[in-house]
């Protein structure tokens, strides 16, 4: 079984290194997650929502439902956590 | 041999996204401690995390906070600023990522209540038995 594991592991390893051959190297300004969308927000984000940090300026104001709605997530996963424990009568 | 190496340098980052999701990957199906499983699945949401925010990374680049004037100027070089789509992306997957958590240890503390251990091969005798 640890065996199984252990190759299922290094297996599975190796196949993601192998991806790794195709993508950009670290750092690089011009790879592509760091050349097409993300140019628009940090040049307009500030101008549109007049605020200085990025992070929040796309957390709260572009994604602003998105960010929202993970209160429904917690709510969810609140809700569940109650319903496991609570003590039954029966 | 030393294009090898030049090519481990130039992705390290990928290197040890890979060798940390591995080890969250290894104690999610190789150990039999559910407490043990659960650490190592926040292992490798961390190691996903990880892979995100480096992507964004850039050489010489400086926080996502920019100056509000030089920006409404229109002076910002995107070259100097770090990509902070993955940070955004990645908030989101911590807010996922601490439910899971937290109802994980809740089941897993009905369980405990339930069979008296949290080894899995004991709880499938006992369901086994019963």
């Amino acid at each position: 079984m640890k065996t199984l594991a252990l190759l299922a592991t290094i297996l599975t390893g190796a196949i993601l290194l192998y991806g790794t051959a195709d993508f950009a190297p670290w750092g690089d300004p011009q790879s592509p997650p760091n050349r097409h969308l993300s140019t628009y927000y940090i040049e307009q984000a500030v101008k549109e929502t007049h605020v200085p940090n990025l992070v929040t300026a796309v957390l709260g104001d572009y994604r602003g439902y998105d960010t929202m709605f993970e209160l429904v997530v917690i709510y969810c996963a609140g809700m569940g956590v109650v319903a496991v424990l609570r003590r039954s009568d029966s | 041999m030393e294009s090898m190496l030049g090519v481990v340098v130039a992705k390290y980052n990928y290197w040890l996204y890979v060798v940390l999701m591995m080890i969250g990957f290894y104690a999610m199906i190789g150990k039999r401690n559910l407490v043990k499983k659960l650490l190592g699945m926040n292992i490798f949401q961390t190691a996903i995390i990880l892979f995100f925010v480096s992507m964004g990374a850039k050489r010489g680049g400086g926080i996502p906070i920019l100056d509000k004037e030089a920006a409404l100027a229109g002076a910002v070089k995107v070259a100097e600023v770090v990509n902070p789509l993955p940070h955004v992306l990645m908030l989101t997957a911590i807010v996922v990522s601490v439910s899971v958590t937290g109802v994980a240890l809740a089941v897993m503390q009905r369980i405990y209540k339930e069979y008296g251990t949290l080894e899995e091969d004991e709880i499938l005798d006992k369901i086994g038995r019963s």
